[in-house]
């Protein structure tokens, strides 16, 4: 029996156990970093829409919603915004309000449109007065109006000396007017001052003492010894006690008070806790009471707190919630029990703050006597007030006699007018139309695509992930090998399971995330020499071991000093391999594997009675596996159109030097590789009695069809072949036909991935590039093995014809469905299984892209994994969530366009049918666009309904291959038509 | 000696070649015009591989021939009555192995950190510390006399700190580097008054005393306590460079860089050269039995708490941080004991070692995920005595000492830095007192009061 005072005396009403589970989901919700799933950073703001919830978030937690104006203005310049996207932005959303005239300046519409193209630079107290007096702000005019100010001005900016003096008087005299103005009107009424809730605010502003920096370090050491998941050799004693707990028994020595200075109490108020035989949810009511904290304050108060250190409260909630998750189980996590414990130090530490500036009283009146002193905000000066309206006044073109005679009431409608469309609004329409621009390009380009003939049956068919960097490979195979057809579909293949390897530790889950697998499949080697076999075993078992005592004994001082002296300068090798000759040590690595590999293994897919370590079933029964293949095959549209030869392929990533390494693997199995999906998926079509029940169902699957499994690595490109030696003789031409193909579609992809890495010269061959990604992988010194899901953009729902042969860049999900084959069932069940594996990977990078250090990771350079669940940076820090800046570097901050080749009514009905995705459309976490099966119509889900889009541009065509179009070009690409000159001839 | 011209060239250039790209990029920086990412990282590869040959060289030509050291002059930097300050090298097989290790390794890291940091804003301002902490590292391993280790000894010193600080745009780091500074600045202080004591004792014959260089004249007498004094400096000065207590509280504090300056300060190179100052000053060790005895057991006490630390540390930098203080504790009392070859041994196969670990460090996950595939599960990490030593309630608070890592941070607190601070805010006001006091009394507050009122 396990003591637990955290759950045993659990109450599920306790007003305070409501309080936090309400708050839980602002917390970041990333599990351990070894299972890396993405998901929607703000998923707990889904139900207000996109805008508005990244605003919000952003005043609530302290973060970005967009990219700075800065960086739009030079996606401007850049044309990757146009501007008149930013005009039909503006016009959606003002309305009828467009027209209305503003101060007399102009239309609203035109005034805003000058701001958002132009800006007006933000400066205010010191900041301004050197821009005043040490840049010619006030004797040049800027230099970048817009043209119908520019020609306003034109007079004065030309030509000599004089007229550079007239400018300069000019300019004056328009700033003079401006602040005239200003003096004329009455200031805007005061913003509101928001007081801060936690004591620590109060005392960090008043007294430049910071409780949070005291009590951190030992906190966060606390918790990530107590969470520890078996880096640490020596773990804490008393974990099964709960966070509170624990903490009660370990601090209450009276050592704990060396914690630092401001522990001089925590030993009091531990032993106070054990003393009154508090739990966590009695002891967090206890402190709010010392700390005089309202009933009605109690949710504000909690949040401050939570968020305080949201990365570790954070996890701890992910644990609380999945401790399946978990290798180390015996430990018990609770939220409440963290919040308990960090009340605790906080009132150490406050205690000490407290006697630090003097405060003599209660620990509770310590916030309302700070509260009088706070200092309020300083109204904006004269000159500040009349900064932006002369901006204003040159983007308008105005007249310095139109300012001169601004009176109050015109003043006040400016400001009134700057104050809505502030900051954020610049920026959110900003955002907007730069979406647009890339959307826009998108729905052009499928729009004007015409499809290809559908050809006789191919020579073979693969069957790869959704996954957009399946892309590329994909349209690399149909270049390579025409008479091929690629189709993808969620890269679990429909078998949810738990696999175990035959030389994995652990089995695994390999599902989307929202599915708990019920079926446990092992692989098991297929050996007729037991001698090679166990010889293999203990090489293998020698060498982790090996490995093991290495790790540990260097962390040990005598064995440690034994190993330094007498081996440590033989790591020399492995450091020059590793770091300077990577794609040497990659072959080595090769080499390794394959030498303590089985050569042939099967997958148990089979049902056996036999309970399995994990899940309920071990197998597969005929019927399950029936369903499985016929549920792909109708997705996918494949039905009675299967070509002799089937691959079915699956995706993972293997990188060394990597904490984030799994966020690279296939998210529709749950972070994990696809490899064993596939393979199951294989081995269950080509059984017979499987074939047989789907012959009774009605779908008929010809007995010389084989299907194959295989995996691709996206980091290192290699394709892994499983049971090539089952393939039946009749299928042997095609299935070495297909290699080859597949092997040259290796170094093509490659070779277009190559182009977005820096360090590669543009003039490298495919096959140089191949090499560079192998050695990437396999490099030590590489914090970018690959881009990952960086440059997702867009998501693509139908049949390939209407995108075979369109380069997308890397950017689009493919999704295999054909309305032609489908009354509507199909693309529900398709809706339902895909948007929330792409719409999470797009919202993760958008946010980890807009705010890389505080909704992602930040750069990995400083990168600390702890207890095996997650990174700080550097020394210690708090836990750090989403991706780093390193694999989001290259990527567009857009929400997914996803459009799907069915007409508006059934796209309608389908949303209608999942209400979770009609959320996410009804609030544009997503964009959603219907494509006509049987025309280029193409509609935009509106909240009126379906909108047409009429192309704006044609579709270029480059003819030859996608290396015609790519080679040599480092950015983003706009999609063009791919042309065979076979075809053309043709 | 006509080998000797050869021998000079190179070793020069071994030393140049790193100082050579510390100026070149810090120069063009200085000026804003940086150099693109190849010319940087390929200048910085240039040089190290430049050192490596030249030492290795060096030492292969002359190390394994000659036994006997060598002091090379480079002629005086300037004159004094007593003697000026020379720039001197020492070479010897203890240097020129040292001087070799460094540039392997500087060149390993080098190249590691030039696709590391790829994209990086502070690439320059990274490579241009490196060279400089490379410097120096040369000028401490090959020092011929106490002023040329001294600058070698700031340049690493100086370097750390500012690369702990690399990431300035979070108060983490920049508070961690100051704390880092702080403790070189005790270390500092103490070699300092050694040299100058040195200096005053020895005159310029100096290095014959701290170095032992036998053949230069070793028979300076030396009387009284000097050495002894000479000699705990020394060890002070060692003690706040390798983090041995009562210092250790910074080497973890100091893990805010990048990975490779982590590896290679903290793993490799950096937390050794006060190690290797040590043997250097292996002569002047055997004269005063206090400060060996003294060495001896800051040693042993630092790898028994780093020992017994590195156990609970829950991250993997803390962790390897302890593992290495715990061997270069071991380290230092090889050195007490006078095992000088096996301690240099130890010495280098622990750099190179703990280089490959701190690197492959964010490789964690996967390299225990790939160490229980092959075992087929999770070890049962065998417990050391301390983990099951007395009572329960004992057990805890050990394991409290050791996650709050010895408390040496609140001690360092108590008993240096808050006394100094509440000293420096006396000073403070003081001084402003008698400011006004003196403006006051000099009637200078009315032209003061009145420019004021202007603004």
């Amino acid at each position: 029996m396990r003591h637990d005072p955290e759950s045993d005396r659990e109450s599920p009403d306790h007003p305070l156990s409501r309080v936090i589970d309400q708050l839980a989901p602002l917390l970041p919700a990333q599990g351990p970093i070894s299972i890396f799933i993405h998901h929607n950073t703000l998923h707990d703001f889904e139900d207000l829409p996109f805008e508005v919830a990244v605003e919000r978030a952003a005043g609530q937690l302290g973060r970005e919603p967009f990219l700075s104006e800065a960086r739009y203005r030079d996606k401007l310049a850049s044309g990757r915004i146009l501007a008149k996207d930013v005009d039909a932005v503006l016009r959606d959303d003002l309305g009828p309000a467009a027209s209305t005239d503003v101060g007399g300046v102009s239309a609203r519409l035109d005034l805003r449109r000058a701001i958002a193209l132009h800006g007006i630079p933000f400066a205010a107290g010191h900041e301004l007065s050197w821009l005043l007096e040490e840049t010619p702000a006030l004797s040049r005019f800027r230099s970048d109006l817009p043209a119908n100010a520019r020609s306003a001005f034109a007079s004065l900016r030309e030509g000599g000396d004089q007229s550079k003096a007239d400018e300069r008087r000019a300019v004056r005299r328009l700033w003079d007017a401006c602040v005239r103005s200003v003096a004329r009107s009455a200031p805007p009424p005061a913003a509101k001052n928001d007081l801060p809730v936690r004591h620590r605010d109060y005392i960090q502003a008043l007294a430049g003492l910071d409780t949070d920096a005291w009590m951190h370090p030992s906190l966060i050491r606390f918790l990530a010894s107590y969470l520890d998941q078996g880096l640490a050799h020596w773990t804490m004693p008393n974990r099964t006690l709960g966070i509170h707990g624990c903490c009660v028994e370990i601090y209450r020595s009276r050592l704990a008070a060396q914690c630092g200075t401001w522990a001089r109490t925590l030993p009091r108020i531990v032993l106070d806790d054990r003393a009154a035989d508090r739990d966590a949810l009695t002891s967090i009511e206890h402190s709010l009471a010392i700390l005089g904290i309202d009933a009605d304050e109690r949710t504000d108060f909690l949040r401050a707190e939570l968020l305080a250190l949201r990365g570790w409260a954070g996890i701890i909630r992910q644990i609380e919630e999945r401790p399946d998750r978990v290798p180390a189980r015996d430990l018990t996590v609770t939220l409440r029990g963290y919040l308990a414990v960090r009340l605790l130090f906080e009132r150490a530490a406050l205690a000490e703050a407290a006697r630090q500036i003097g405060f003599a009283g209660l620990l509770s009146e310590l916030r309302s006597t700070l509260r009088e002193r706070f200092p309020r905000p300083v109204p904006p000066t004269v000159f500040e007030r009349a900064w932006p309206l002369f901006h204003i006044a040159q983007l308008s073109g105005l007249d310095v006699s139109i300012v001169e005679r601004w009176e109050a009431p015109q003043v006040a409608a400016l400001e009134e007018e700057l104050h809505d469309f502030d900051d954020i609004r610049r920026r959110r329409i900003l955002h907007q139309a730069f979406e647009r621009t890339i959307r826009h390009r998108l729905y052009d380009a499928l729009a004007c695509h015409t499809p290809r003939d559908q050809n006789d049956r191919p020579a073979f068919q693969a069957v790869f992930c959704l996954d957009e960097r399946e892309e590329s490979f994909r349209r690399h195979l149909e270049e390579v090998e025409p008479a091929c057809e690629t189709l993808s579909t969620a890269g679990f293949f429909s078998v949810a399971m738990y696999h175990q390897g035959s030389t994995d530790a652990h089995p695994r889950p390999l599902c989307p995330v929202a599915i708990r697998p019920t079926h446990y499949v092992a692989e098991s080697e297929l050996e007729t020499n037991g001698f090679a076999q166990r010889t293999r075993h203990l090489g293998r078992r020698a060498f982790g071991f090996l490995g093991y005592n290495v790790h540990q004994g260097s962390r040990l001082p005598v064995r440690g000093a034994v190993l330094m002296a007498a081996f440590g300068w033989l790591s020399l090798v492995p450091l020059v391999f590793r770091v300077i000759f990577p794609w040497l040590s990659s072959r080595w690595r090769r080499v390794r594997e394959t030498s303590t590999a089985a050569d042939r293994t099967r997958l148990l897919v089979d049902r056996v009675e036999a309970p399995p370590p994990i899940g309920r079933h071990a197998g597969f029964t005929v019927r399950e596996m029936a369903d499985i293949v016929r549920r792909v095959l109708e997705d996918t549209g494949l039905g009675d159109r299967l070509s002799p030869l089937v691959f079915v392929v699956g995706h993972g990533s293997i990188s060394l030097n990597n904490p984030h390494e799994s966020a690279h693997d296939c998210g529709a199995c749950g972070g994990g590789r696809g490899g064993p999906n596939a393979r199951a998926f294989a081995q269950m079509a080509n059984d017979s009695r499987v074939r047989r029940l789907l012959m009774s169902d009605g779908v008929a699957i010809d007995p010389a069809t084989w299907f194959v499994g295989a995996q691709r690595n996206t980091c290192n490109n290699d394709v892994t072949i499983f049971d090539a030696d089952l393939v039946p003789a009749n299928c042997r031409p095609a299935f070495e036909r297909a290699q080859a193909a597949i092997d040259e579609a290796r170094r093509r992809e490659a070779h277009e991935r190559c182009r977005r890495f820096d360090a590669v010269p543009s003039w490298y061959p495919p096959v140089a590039a191949l090499a560079h990604v192998e050695g990437r992988a396999a490099d030590l010194a590489q914090p970018r093995p690959e881009y990952g899901h960086a440059t997702n953009a867009f998501c693509i729902i139908g049949r390939r014809d209407r995108t075979r042969g369109l380069f997308l860049d890397r950017r689009a999900f493919l999704v295999s469905y054909d309305p032609t084959r489908d009354a509507g069932e199909i693309l529900a069940r398709v809706l339902s299984a895909v948007v929330p594996v792409v719409a999470g990977i797009s919202l993760e990078y958008y946010f980890s892209y807009v705010d890389s250090t505080g909704y992602g990771c930040g750069t990995k350079l400083p990168h600390n994994v702890t207890s095996l669940l997650g990174v700080m940076d550097g020394a210690q820090s708090d836990l750090r969530t989403g991706l780093p800046w390193q694999m989001v570097e290259i990527h567009e901050p857009a929400r997914l366009a996803i459009v799907v080749e069915a007409s508006p009514e059934r796209l309608s009905l389908a949303l209608q049918r999942n209400p979770a995705i009609e959320r996410l459309v009804r609030h544009r976490w997503i964009w959603i666009a219907s494509l006509e099966p049987d025309s280029s119509t193409l509609s935009e889900w509106r909240p009126t309904g379906f909108a047409r889009h009429p192309p704006e541009r044609t579709l270029p065509v480059v003819i030859g291959q996608s290396s015609d179009w790519y080679q040599g070009k480092r950015g983003f690409l706009p999609p063009v038509a791919i042309v065979p000159p076979s075809s053309l001839s043709a | 000696m006509t080998s000797s011209v050869p021998l000079a060239w190179l070793v020069l250039i071994g030393v140049a070649a790193p100082a050579c790209v510390f100026l070149v990029l810090g120069v063009t920086s200085l000026f804003n015009r940086q150099l693109p990412e190849w010319g940087t990282g390929g200048l910085a590869a240039a040089a190290m591989a430049t050192s490596c040959v030249a030492f290795v060289v060096v030492l292969v030509a002359r190390g394994f021939t000659q036994t006997a050291p060598r002091l090379l002059s480079y002629g005086q930097w300037s004159t004094t009555h007593e003697g000026g300050i020379a720039i001197e090298f020492l070479v010897d097989r203890l240097s020129l192995a040292f001087a070799a290790l460094s540039a392997a390794i500087a060149g390993i890291v080098s190249a590691f950190s030039n696709r590391y940091l790829h994209r990086e804003p502070g690439y320059n301002r990274y490579f241009v510390l490196l060279a400089m902490f490379v410097t120096g590292m040369f000028l401490v391993a090959l020092a011929g006399n106490v002023e040329v280790l001294f600058i070698g000894w700031e340049l690493v010193g100086l370097s750390s700190a500012l690369l702990v600080g690399f990431f300035h745009d979070r108060p983490a780091p920049v508070g961690n580097a100051f704390r880092v500074l702080s403790i070189y600045r005790i270390s500092d202080a103490a070699m300092l008054s050694a040299a100058v004591l040195l200096r005053h004792t020895a005159g310029s014959d100096s290095l014959s005393l701290l170095f032992g260089g036998a053949g230069i004249g070793s028979s300076v007498a030396v009387s009284g306590h000097a050495p002894t004094v000479i000699a705990i400096l020394l060890v002070v000065a060692v003690a706040g460079k390798s983090a041995l207590l009562p210092f250790s509280s910074w080497l973890p504090r100091a893990m805010e860089g990048p990975t490779p300056s982590s590896a290679v300060y903290y793993g490799s190179l950096s937390i050794h050269a006060g190690c290797f100052l040590l043997l250097r000053a292996g002569p002047l060790l055997e004269h005063s039995l206090a400060a060996r005895i003294l060495a001896g057991a800051l040693g042993a006490a630092t790898a028994m708490f780093a020992g017994i630390t590195t156990r609970v540390q829950s991250d993997v930098k803390s962790s390897l941080a302890y593992a290495a203080l715990t061997q270069v504790g071991l380290i230092v009392v090889e050195i007490a004991l006078g095992w000088y070859t096996l301690a240099f041994i130890h010495l280098a196969g622990h750099a190179c070692f703990r280089l490959l670990q701190f690197l492959s460090a964010p490789n964690v996950l996967h390299d225990l995920h790939g160490m229980e595939d092959a075992i087929g599960g999770r070890p049962s990490w065998t417990s050391g005595v301390i983990e099951r030593l007395g009572s329960e309630h004992l057990r805890r608070v050990w394991f409290l000492v050791a996650l709050e890592r010895g408390f040496l941070d609140s001690v360092l607190d108590r008993v240096i830095v808050a006394p100094f601070t509440s000293a420096a805010r006396q000073l403070t006001e003081m001084d402003r007192w008698l400011c006004e006091f003196v403006i006051h009394a000099s009637g200078l507050d009315v032209v003061v009061g009145d420019e004021g009122r202007d603004e």
